[in-house]
Order: C-alpha cells, then structure tokens, then sequence
C-alpha cells in the first residue's frame, strides 16, 4: 500500500501547506483573541443583574451552542450578503468562528467565576474596590487560571473547527489538501497531510497548555 | 461616629433588624453578641451597606450610608471589615493582600503602599510571612493578614463579624490580642463575638441581640453580672455554662 504513497507530490506542495499552515494558525488566533473577548463580555452581560444585559447574552450563548458552526457559518457567508452587508470571506470566517467559540468560552468562564467563594467578592467591595476593578484583580485572574485547561481545549476545538473555512473557499490547511486531491487525484496524500500540520498545532497548544498551568493555577485557599 | 435611627430591615416577610437605635461615639469598642439568627452579623453588614437597609437612617462618620445617592466608596474606605472566613485573595500574596486597596482605591504609590503593607503586617505579628500564600498560613495567621488588609486603609472604624469562630482553639488568642492592640490605640471598634472574656475586658458596651431587636445596651460588667432581661440572663447561662 505504502508504495502507492506519492511523497514527491507532497514535497511538492509544501510551499502550498506551509502557506496554508501559517493561514490557519493566524485565522485560529484571531478568532481565539475575539473569542476569549466576546466570552469574557458575553459571560458579564449574562452574570449581570440587569435583565436588559442578561437576557441578550443568554439568547447569544444558547442559540449557539445550539446549531451547528456549518449552519452558523453559511448564515454569515450566504445570509449576510443578501441583508445588503459585504464582507471578504475572511472577516466573514474569522467572524463566524470568533462568535462561535466565544459562546463556548462565556460558559467556561462562567463556571470559573462561579467557583470563587463570595466572600472575596464582599472583601472587595468592603474595601470599597469598583466592580471593574473587582473583576480586574480579583475574579478574573483566579477564573481565568482556573480554567486553563477547558480554555485551551476550546481553543484545540477552534483550530480544528477553522477547517470549516475551506468551505467559503478561504486558504487554509484543509482547503490545500483539497486542492492536491483535486489538482492530481491524491486524497490520502492531501488530507494525511493536512493532518499532521494540525496534529503538529495541537502539540504547540498542548505544550502552552502545560505550560501555562504551571504558572496560572492557583492553589486554593480554603 | 455610628448612628442607627430606626433602622428596619426584612428579609422578604423575616424582621431581621427591628426598629434599631444605637449611637457608637470614635473610639469606642462594642461587642455585639446574642443567639444565631438574631440579626448582629446584619447589623454589622449594614455599616458598609454589604446589606442595604429599607427603613430608618444609618449615619457613619457623617455620611447617610441609607441615602442610594451616597458614594459609598468612600464610606467603605473609611470601614475596615474582617470576615468569619478571612476571604483573603488566595491568588495574591500576604503583602499583595494588604496593598491592592491602597494602590487602587486610595491611589497610593506601589512603593509606599508595600511600605504601608510591610509594616502593618509586622504590627499583627507575620513580618515573617509578608510573601506567603494564604493557603500556606494557618488560620490565625490568616485572619491577621485580613486585619492588616483592613488596617492598610487607615479606616476610622473596624468591623469584625464572627473573627474567631472559623478558628481553631489555640489560635483564637493570637487574633483577639490584634484585635485588643486596636481597641487600645483607640480606633473605633463593632465585633460581633461570642468570646465573652474578650468582651468583658476591652469592650466599652455590650449589645446583645434578639431576633432582630436591641434587646440590651450596657458595660460588660453590669451585663454579665445583672443582665436585666429574661433573654439576656437565658442567653449568659447558654454560653457561660460550660
């Protein structure tokens, strides 16, 4: 089997991926800075006790995690334009993306703010902290370092989500293993590829990972 | 310096603070003690207004601590509060935990607030222990981190709510001495406590509680030896028996 394997071809293409390679690791980090942004917003709006503030934010989180991004994707791609609203297919992608996970992301954070024990919230306000200020150096920091795991297993969602962009025909790691199948009939070779640049992604994030929970995680208190 | 007038507050249909009318003059230490459920935590609450009250006027260090147009970070500035459990950041350390309300609220530079935040922890006894978590600390050590960290605002007043009950026996007389050091440099001191050898000896008055009312106001000496309500002798004989 293995000497049907055509590496020439794959050499060949390498330009292609390594292009490509980098497409999906700068598309993957914007959406994930959008992400985290839009859940850290998304995840106070709804912690709020207005209802103005809550009730959008919970309409945001649920009608998300309850279709799916290809749906989600194609609204944004095919919808969008039809309401008169242009957008080049990577803003449109990168904003399909940042708007999925950061719903995911609200909800992880959410859970990490709810872990802390209130009375450190009272301790700050007694010290007459701001509610910003609060959240700044007080709840964020322990919520944020707490979820450090389930943080950056969203983000390994995300990268592997963004091949969905190949179907709005954006560049990225996917879409070059699509063109080597349809260029020369090599799909094992195209998409065995395409792979192993994700797998080689998946261990960057994983090494962050570990990385940063050694530093972040806190060991609690009471 | 603290004036309740009338106070009322519910809990839905529950009465927690009925009719309250207590003056506490500067300088002046009160213990407020009495039965669980009787409304002293919430009385304390309320000077911060952790806890908003619905009736009446609470006045503290001049400012309608009642009226919703009042700043209250600045009246908080004022208060120091210390918890039942400490609630100390336990992402930062002993010294982080005494300066960030200096540096962010009272706008002090980080160099003079570390300052501010050495020597208070010495004052409480943790020279040693300005870098430690406060999951490596015991929880005496814990709550005189929290003392510190009221100290550090230069507060008018102290509130204390339950100090030494989360402790264990042999540590709850590290915190009450602190806490004697305070009432003895003259600060104005509200700590609700059932330590009544505490009370009999730094307090100015005792307030003992009962479902939601000032039941009684006097010295501790003349409480302890000839309270005057049937509650305040029923309530003596719970703690003091054993």
């Amino acid at each position: 089997m293995l000497e049907n394997f055509n590496f020439r071809v794959i050499w060949e293409y390498m330009p292609l991926y390594g292009q490509c390679f980098f497409a999906t690791l700068w598309l993957s980090a914007l959406s994930l800075l959008g992400a985290v942004l839009v859940g850290i917003l998304a995840c106070g709006m709804r912690l709020s006790q207005s209802r103005l503030l809550s009730w959008p934010a919970g309409i945001y989180i649920e009608s998300i995690r309850s279709t799916p991004l290809l749906a989600q994707l194609y609204f944004f791609y095919f919808g969008l334009p039809s309401l008169g609203i242009m957008l080049p297919e990577w803003v449109t992608g990168v904003f399909a993306l940042t708007l999925n996970s950061g719903a995911y992301y609200a909800e992880i954070i959410r859970s990490g703010i709810q872990a802390i024990h209130f009375g450190q919230i009272e301790a700050g306000i007694s010290s007459g902290l701001s509610y910003f200020q609060r959240m700044r150096y007080i709840v964020l920091p322990q919520a944020l370092g707490m979820t450090v795991r389930p943080m950056l297993g969203q983000a390994i969602v995300l990268v592997k989500d963004s091949s969905l962009l190949s179907l709005i025909s954006i560049m990225e790691l996917t879409r070059a293993g699509q063109l080597l199948t349809s260029e020369r009939f090599m799909p094992a070779e195209g998409f065995l590829t395409t792979a192993a640049f994700y797998l080689v992604i998946y261990y960057l994030l994983k090494a962050f990972s570990n990385w940063s929970e050694k530093r972040l995680i806190f060991k609690e208190a009471f | 310096m603290i004036s309740f007038k009338n106070v009322n507050k519910w809990y839905g249909d529950l009465h927690v603070l009925n009719n309250i009318d207590l003056e506490i003059a500067a300088g002046e230490v009160v213990v407020v003690c009495g039965p669980s459920g009787s409304g002293k935590s919430t009385l304390i609450r309320c000077i911060n207004r952790l806890e908003p009250i619905q009736e009446g006027e609470l006045v503290v260090d001049n400012m309608a601590v009642h009226d919703k147009n009042t700043n209250m970070t600045k009246v908080r500035a004022e208060i120091g509060f210390v918890f039942q459990s400490f609630n100390l950041y336990p992402h930062m350390t002993a010294l982080q935990n005494t300066t960030i309300a200096p540096i962010k609220v009272r706008k002090m530079k980080k160099a003079d607030a570390e300052e501010l935040g050495r020597e208070t922890l010495a004052r409480v006894g943790l020279k040693d222990r300005i870098y430690s978590y406060p999951a490596q600390l015991s929880g005496g050590q814990q709550q005189r981190v929290a003392i510190a960290r009221g100290l550090c605002m230069n507060p008018k007043i102290m509130l204390f709510d339950e100090p030494t009950s989360a402790l264990d026996p042999e540590m709850i007389g590290e915190v009450l001495d602190t806490i004697k050091m305070l009432a003895k440099g003259g600060m104005t001191l509200v700590v609700v406590t059932h330590e009544m050898g505490f009370a009999r000896e730094v307090a100015n008055r005792v307030v003992f509680m009962d479902d939601g009312h000032i039941v009684e106001v006097a010295p501790p000496i003349d409480f302890f030896t000839n309270a005057q309500t049937e509650r305040g002798k029923a309530f003596l004989s719970s703690i003091l028996s054993h």
